[in-house]
Parts: C-alpha cells; structure tokens; sequence
C-alpha cells in the first residue's frame, strides 16, 4: 500500500488513558479488553467514581475477571456475555449526567456496539475511547445484498449473505460497525487474488 | 464576494443603547433562507472608509421576507455601532453578504443550554425559532445588567415561557455556572454569547466538568482592535500599505484594492488567514482561532482582527 494512504472514516484506536477533567468514568471491556483494563489501572487513579462493566469469556486462554476483582477498587460488575454489558450500560446512561467519560476496550465489533448504544443518549464516537484488543478480525458490510458478515480476518471474505468473494476495503461506517466489501471477482468470475489473513 | 442589495425597512429603539433594524430586498423579492445563528456582513461607507461589520440575524428562519438585526451602541469603538445609531434611516440602502453559520445548533443534542450576555442574546433568537420548530428541549439563560437593558426579555418571556432564566445584575441576580453545567443530562449541547469573561468562565466551567469540547459551542465576534500602525507588504500582489491606527489589516489590504477572503470579520471563523512569509517584529495575535501552537509559530495570522509592532511583515497575498 502507497505510504501516506489513508482513509479517512477508518477509525483510530488509542490506549486507554483516565481523563483529568471528568465528574465519573465508565468502562465497558470485553474478554481481552481485560488487559488494556488492567493497563489502565496501573495509572494513577482518578478522583471521581469510577464504574467497569466486563464481559468475561471463559474459554479464554487468561483469567481477567480474577485479577480485575483484586485490581478494582470499586464499581466492577462482571458478566458473561456482550450483550449482558450492553443492557447493563443501557439501564445506566440515562441516569447518568455531561461530565461522565466513557472508555471501551475490546473487538472492534463490540467498540462499535458501545458506540450505537452511547449515540441514542447524544453521546458522539468521538467522545468515546477507545481501545482495539485482542483481534482485528472486521465485520464486513456487503455492498451488492446488505449482509453482515462477522470475524473476517482476510483480505477477501465469503459474504454470508449472497455468497459472493468480497474484497475487504478501508472504508468505515460507524453506524453499522463494518467496513466495505465488495465483489472482487465481477469482471472475471471465479478468477481471485490470493486469498491471506490481514486481520488476525 | 457576492453582495445582496437591501434596504432598511423599519428601525425601532429596544433600549437606550440597543436597536433593531429590519432589512428587505431592494426590489420586494424574498431573501436567502438561513438557519438559526447564522451572521450576515454589512457593508458601512463611514467618512470615506468602508466598514464591513457582521451581526447575527434575529429574526425566525422561516421567515425570508426581511432580515432582522439588533446593535448596541459602543461608543469606545471605532464608529460602526454609533453610524448604525445615529446616522442610519429607513429607506437607505446597504450591502450585505449571503448569511453564513458559525453558530449552528447540534443537530443529535438531546438538550441545549443557551446562555446569553447582554446583546449576545441576538444569536439565539433565531435558534429559538428552529428550537421550536424541531420541538427540542432548550433552556435559554439570559443575563444583563439591568432590566431597563432586558432588550428582548419580555418577547422572549412569551416564546419560551419557563424555559427562560434571566438575571439582572443590578438586583444582584448571578447565573451559577457551576450548578448549571454540574447536573445536565447526556448529551447536552451548551451554547454561549456574551462578553468575553463569560465566554471564558463557560468554557472553563465546561472543560473542569469533563464535558467533551464538541459539546461547547461559542459565538464571539471582535470587533478589529485599535493598536499601533504599522506597515506591511504585500507579496503576491507587490504592495507596501500603512496600516493606520484604527483599521484592521484587512481593512487596509482592501483599501489597497486588494481582494482579500473573509466571511465573520471577527476573528472566530479562519476564511481571512494569512500566510506570514517575513516579519521582522512581533505579530499581536487576538483572533479565536489559530491555536496557541500556531500563534508562537508566527507563521500564519487572522488579518481580520489581529495586529503587528514590526516595520516588515511579508503577507502571501
């Protein structure tokens, strides 16, 4: 790829840092989300209330919840599953008030879960960070039938949809937290690029 | 830059240093639409110098037949407001510029303060007209000196009913930052207009609290200081001019007959920026613009506000 080539809506991931002006924090993390959690709290903690809500995988290769429970001095709330920490932050951010910093570590498709979630209380991506872990596999929107397809992890993905080769491209949306894809293959069928895993 | 051709309507007196103007199209037809906040320039020919001021539009934006404006008197300034006052009749006829918007309302808010000093009220009383429209949840906090100088309070008072909050200083009336910012939903979008210390204690107040800079918006238009002359050059166009005292660079660079861009005139929008490709003294930087960064680097430089103690400072224009 020509250096200096960048897309523009591709997002970027930062390592979660507190924020000094704030009136309380919440982090959302999952699975290997727990080290950059862990990360976090070897930093000088701050003032305000803290709350982390974390959704534990327990077939993963490293036990987080454990160590999180010693680490955490307050407002840790572990779950089982994704969606289980995004009721819970759904139940808690209208009750919450402007000054309120939020973070999120994990996989890029539970960054952009957090960030739908955030958006319908006026909370702007931009306002969140965020901490890509553990995978860079992408969800992959088909430009040709509208699927989505998760955990793509090479350069050109089955479409779970319609069955097509896409090529996976730069181009983000935020709305629908997947990058492009389209029909690599539309001008000489059956004829691919070879086929490698960019996205481990 | 393209101009429309209008003349003023209807002048009304709101308070002893406030006045109202409305403004039509010379030949009847309706105006370019606008959205709430926006700002139009208008041209001002005073003792043979042009004066170009900006003013926020007040009237709704649903409304194109004519364009409505408010200016205080300022009598230390340089005699834009005083013309507008005492030397301005109905039926003269001025050019403006097509409005623009610095000061536009969040459109994914989910709640917006509008806090107000004095005449900087003018701005938000064409966000009011959109904020009704949209339904939105607003809260419009109005503070001025004294009630005789509650320019649209009462006008207000009957758009906006209890979501209005005025305070009088003269009966010692405070708006309590602090306790307004402290305790407001997410996703609120806070707006401020007003003298310079407001605007500072807002975003002061806002960034302690930890609210994210996307959600403070500020409208603050300078009016071109009075400083030193001084002299400038002007390389693409092979010019040396004077800079008098009271006119801003930019006043001098058109004086020259020099186009120059330009869109608020007061130092909050960056059109008019500069390239400074020389300069032997010191650039005095008092646009809203430029970062700190980019004002040490005396590299670029907001002519529309901003001045120099130099005797050679080489523009790319």
């Amino acid at each position: 790829m020509e250096r200096g080539y960048w897309i523009r809506s591709k997002p970027v991931y930062t390592s979660l840092v507190w924020h000094e002006k704030a009136t309380s924090h919440l982090v959302l993390t999952q699975d290997d989300g727990g080290m950059a959690l862990l990360k976090l709290f070897q930093l000088k903690h701050p003032k305000q209330a803290i709350n982390v809500l974390y959704a534990n995988n327990p077939s993963s290769k490293v036990n987080y919840a454990k160590t999180l429970e010693k680490v955490v001095p307050e407002g840790l709330q572990i779950f089982n599953t994704e969606q289980e920490v995004l009721c819970a932050f759904n139940d808690v951010l209208p009750t919450m008030f402007m000054g309120l910093r939020l973070y999120v570590a994990g996989s890029e498709s539970f960054i952009w879960s957090v960030s739908e979630c955030a958006k319908a209380h006026g909370i702007e991506d931009a306002d969140i960070m965020k901490e890509l872990t553990g995978t860079l596999a992408r969800t992959v929107y088909c430009v040709h039938c509208k699927a989505i397809t998760h955990d793509i992890t090479t350069n050109i993905g089955k479409c779970c949809g319609c069955g097509r080769m896409l090529f996976v491209r730069d181009h983000f949306s935020r709305r629908l937290g997947a990058y492009m894809g389209l029909m690599v293959d539309a001008e000489s069928p059956g004829v691919l690029p070879e086929i490698e895993e960019i996205y481990p | 830059m393209s101009t429309i051709d209008v003349k003023v309507a209807a002048i009304e007196q709101v308070t002893t240093l406030v006045k109202h103007f409305t403004f039509v199209k010379e030949d009847g037809s309706v105006l370019p639409a606008f959205s709430g906040g926006s700002h139009v320039v208008i041209s001002l020919s005073i003792g043979g110098r042009v004066h170009r001021n900006p003013y926020s539009l007040m009237g709704s934006p649903e409304d194109t037949s004519a364009y409505h404006i408010s200016v205080r008197r300022q009598e230390r300034s340089r005699g834009g407001s005083v013309y507008m006052h005492d030397n301005v009749t109905v039926g003269m006829q001025f050019k403006i510029t097509y409005p623009v918007n610095l000061f536009s309302l969040a459109k994914k808010a989910r709640k917006h303060i509008l806090i107000a000093g004095g005449i900087g009220i003018t701005p938000f009383m064409s966000q009011i007209a959109d904020l009704e429209r949209l339904g939105a949840d607003y809260e419009l906090h109005y503070a001025f000196r004294a009630p005789e100088h509650g320019a649209f309070a009462e006008k207000l008072n009957k758009t906006c009913g209890n979501r209005l909050h005025c305070y009088i200083d003269s009966v010692g009336e405070r708006l309590d930052l602090s306790v307004l910012l402290g305790n407001q939903p997410l996703g609120t979008h806070v707006y401020v207009c007003g003298p310079n210390a407001m605007v500072v204690s807002v975003l002061e107040v806002a960034r302690n609290f930890g609210w994210p800079e996307n959600h403070v918006h500020i409208e603050q238009f300078l009016a071109p200081p009075i400083g030193e002359p001084f002299k400038i050059q002007l390389a693409r166009s092979n010019k040396e001019i004077q800079v008098p005292a009271d006119m801003s660079m930019l006043e001098a660079i058109e004086a020259a007959g020099v186009e120059a861009d330009f869109l608020c005139r007061g130092g909050a929008c960056g059109r008019c920026e500069l390239q400074v490709l020389e300069t032997d003294g010191a650039l005095l930087h008092h646009d809203h613009f430029l970062t700190d960064a980019e004002k040490a680097s005396c590299k670029k430089i907001m002519p529309c506000v901003s001045r120099a103690k130099c005797e050679r400072l080489l523009l790319d224009i």
